[in-house]
């Protein structure tokens, strides 16, 4: 029976998060029922209940002087009415121990995010294959172990931004771009041991041996650098620096390590080569409507949003839990930055998306379901990829989402608008059939049914843009024909119908992530993003995205990038 | 045999109630006074003259064309009134209407309207004599509930969280009171300027009431896909999956 797979895995943090209120309720002799009571008495104790919003008000004082204008008041609020009528109530990071409060989720306030973010503008994967065939071929250079070593030394003192060849140069203060590093990786094991062990990131160690297996598999010989230019550098330009930049200082490598002309035409082949024909970007540039250029948020793939996520490598045996980091770092990325702020701007989009990984709200309804469709079909990626798996398990935890929220109504109040919850139970109705089927064409009908079932349930879904999206969607899975479909793993940020929407983004990259997860699959769309954001010398911790987003709401968390080395002490 | 519409399944009390609404066949429950909803709705003081943005359209020589032949303007657009619009935030406790049905309501029975649908409110736009009266027939219809229902154009807030004690849908800028007559007043118009008296919108329903007339399905009233370890669908289901399934594998060309 579906009943045992309950585990109300919320109950922790809507206990965390309701305490001050049944706290204060109690004192004034009003008993709350309990989690489950419709009625509440509404405190309105305003904004000074939240250490954070009183942070903000001290702050705000301390710089009127300064500014010599006004600026952060909560009391402008609607005719004075501030924020705070109702609690204002703390997230707790799904599956951690952090507690933080709203605003510690703004990517503005939390540094891990900007730095997730930042990891990503500021990698670029260079193929070394065709340089190494300009160098032997057409220079008559010998290409071996030693000479790459020696080629890797001089780069990851080139790329931060420091002189080769030429004199008289100006250069990177190495404590501001610290974070900059190049590591290769190979497919070819016996090359990889050959290569001093700070250079390399290692498949074997990093990957269960499978999954290292795999690949290994998909890369064959070929031999890559992930490169990972400084975190200033992309913060002060944008994303499509990034490619310039490393081409750059892949070319003055070069230049030094092989003793090459520094004019000859050979040198326009591996500049092509390292800015073109061997490049891999994060993302696709933009068309000029929403003009961005590569490695910017917008063109990033769901596929290679779910390969960057490293928690496949440390928990392959739950694909949930894999799936769910997805969910958070597609989430944040995609909602609160792509769409939250280059798309709109402002706070709203941060509410929407924190419903996704936090308070285990959407933990709780993706274990129901993988519990469930485990039961009934004998384990990951045993149900058949059917429509009508599809609508049985999209149908149930669907039903059991909404059974949850209208049995504990702290639950509904904490997921308060409707693309909040279409969101997560659309993502668990995702999730469970992706991990069930292993096919992302069947997930997306998932998803897409239990938008429906939701709107009908209770007359109402997400905002205006939910219209399209999502009851016309159906029609556009089980499509490969590019203007009526893609593969889920293909599709990204601006695919037509999904280029608007909050709640949707990081919720179909965790989807994408589950039916590889679910698979076994070492990656789900390409295994050089996976192998490349398994680097260790990455700032932020790919593999648990919610703990470090929880890091950096804590402000436990040190970002790269930081300016204040140069500038007078505070 | 004349045509009579299938708008919605089901032979529960929710599947019966949406059906109502979308017909437009509503019981009416209260008579709110023309001026107090003209109040409330907060777009211009009861008894001022109506903003235009054009001249009536009989003045404005208007070329002659089949479909102005086949349709009558309404009141307002006849009159050249602007749009305005009034928005309803419907609470998922037993609210008698929800955002999907109200939206239907409007599009099926009111001429020239422009409804919206949120998940925490529903509005609806149209020329402002219009609107008006859509409004006044919203407001007295048993669509309403003065305690699980109010007017909001800004600061919506309120549809999922838990009433407040005495039933009152939680509203952050407390709109409307419950008074000790047991009567709901509204003391402060959708955007939340105070009002310059206090309007009175009658008892609220009890909650045997609402849970009568309510449109929305819930596991404590009518659900729509049984319990856990029990489901049992209601017919909604079967229709959505049956519409879900047909659009998934042709999309809009189920031949």
């Amino acid at each position: 029976m579906a009943v045992k797979h309950t585990k109300k895995l919320f109950m922790k943090a809507l206990n965390k998060k309701f305490a001050t209120e049944q706290k204060v309720l109690a004192s004034k002799g009003v008993i709350e029922e309990n989690l489950q009571g419709q009625k509440t008495g509404y405190l309105r104790l305003g904004p000074e209940q939240s250490a954070r919003k009183r942070e903000f008000m001290e702050y705000a004082k301390k710089l009127e002087g300064k500014r010599g204008m006004t600026g952060y008041n909560p009391y402008v609020h609607c005719g004075g009415i501030p924020l705070g009528q109702r609690q204002l109530v703390p997230y707790k990071l799904s599956s951690t121990e952090y507690v933080v409060e709203g605003d510690d989720l703004h990517f503005v306030n939390n540094p891990a995010m900007q730095q997730m973010w930042d990891d990503i503008r500021r990698t670029i994967i260079v193929g070394l294959d065709m340089a190494h065939e300009v160098l032997q071929k057409r220079l008559g250079k010998e290409v071996t172990p030693e000479t790459i070593n020696n080629y890797l030394e001089i780069l990851n003192h080139a790329m931060p931004g420091a002189a080769v060849v030429q004199e008289h140069m100006v250069e990177t203060h190495p404590g501001l771009v610290d974070d900059c590093n190049v590591r290769i990786f190979t497919g070819d094991d016996a090359l990889a041991d050959e290569i001093d062990e700070q250079y390399v990131i290692d498949l074997n160690k990093l990957f269960p041996a499978d999954q290292a297996e795999q690949i290994k598999a998909a890369i064959g010989k070929t031999t890559w650098q992930a490169i990972h230019v400084p975190t200033i550098v992309v913060r002060s330009c944008d994303g499509g620096t990034t490619s310039r930049w490393s081409a750059m200082q892949l070319c003055m490598t070069f230049i030094d390590a092989y003793n090459m002309c520094a004019g000859e035409a050979a040198v326009a082949d591996l500049a092509y080569a390292a800015k073109h024909a061997a490049v891999l970007q994060m993302s696709e540039m933009l068309p000029a409507r929403r003009a961005r250029g590569p490695n910017n948020p917008g063109g990033l793939s769901f596929g290679f949003m779910a390969d960057m996520v490293q928690t496949s490598r440390v928990r392959p045996q739950d694909p949930a839990y894999v799936s769910l980091n997805v969910v958070a770092a597609g989430s944040m990325l995609y909602d609160q930055i792509w769409l939250g702020s280059y798309m709109s701007g402002g706070v709203g989009f941060t509410q929407y998306a924190t419903a996704a990984y936090t308070n285990d709200v959407l933990d709780d309804f993706s274990y129901y379901g993988v519990d469930f469709a485990n039961d009934k079909y004998g384990g990951f990626n045993k149900a058949p990829k059917t429509i009508d798996v599809a609508k049985e398990l999209a149908t149930e935890v669907t039903l059991y989402g909404i059974e949850q929220y209208e049995a504990y109504p702290t639950l509904l109040e904490d997921h308060f608008g409707g693309s909040q919850r279409a969101a997560v139970l659309a993502a668990a109705s995702g999730i469970t059939t992706a991990i069930a089927t292993g096919n992302s064409q069947c997930a997306l009908a998932g998803w897409y049914l239990s938008m429906l079932v939701h709107k009908e349930a209770w007359g109402r879904l997400g905002f205006f843009g939910y219209d399209l999206q999502d009851q016309c969607g159906p029609t556009n899975v089980f499509s490969y024909q590019s203007d009526e479909g893609n593969p889920l793993e293909l599709r990204g940020a601006n695919y037509p119908n999904y280029a608007m929407n909050v709640g949707h983004q990081g919720e179909y990259a965790g989807i994408v992530s589950a039916v590889h997860a679910g698979r076994m699959d070492a990656f789900a769309c390409n295994p050089l993003i996976k192998a490349t954001f398994a680097n260790p010398g990455l700032v932020f911790d790919w593999t648990n995205i919610r703990d470090c987003f929880g890091k950096g709401g804590a402000r436990e968390f040190r970002a790269a990038g930081d300016r204040s080395l140069v500038m007078p002490a505070v | 045999m004349a045509y009579t519409p299938q708008y919605y399944p089901g032979s529960a009390s929710v599947g019966i109630n949406r059906r109502k609404h979308m017909s437009g066949n509503l019981e009416k429950l209260r008579d709110i006074a023309e001026a107090d909803v003209v109040a409330i709705m907060g777009h211009r003081a009861p008894g001022a003259d109506y903003s235009s943005t054009h001249p009536p359209l009989k003045e404005m020589g208007e070329p002659d064309c089949p479909i102005r032949q086949i349709v009558a303007p309404t009141p307002g657009a006849a009159a050249g009134d602007r749009v305005r619009y009034s928005q309803w935030t419907d609470s998922m406790y037993f609210a008698p209407s929800i955002p999907y049905f109200r939206s239907y309501w409007g599009a099926i029975n009111c001429k020239g309207c422009d409804p919206g649908t949120l998940s925490g409110r529903q509005i609806i736009e149209a020329r402002e004599r219009d609107i008006e009266a859509y409004t006044k027939k919203q407001y007295d219809s048993e669509m309403t509930d003065v305690a699980l229902c109010s007017m909001r154009g800004c600061t919506v807030h309120g549809h999922s969280l838990r009433l407040e004690e005495n039933g009152m849908q939680f509203d952050m800028l407390a709109r409307t009171e419950l008074g000790k007559d047991g009567n709901v007043y509204g003391i402060k118009d959708q955007v939340g300027i105070p009002l310059d008296k206090k309007i009175n919108l009658g008892k609220p329903m009890s909650e045997a009431e609402a849970k009568k007339r309510t449109t929305i399905f819930r596991f404590d009233g009518v659900p729509m896909g049984g319990k856990i370890g029990a489901r049992k669908y209601d017919e909604a289901v079967e229709a959505l999956h049956h519409m879900w399934e047909l659009r998934s594998k042709w999309g809009y060309r189920p031949e």
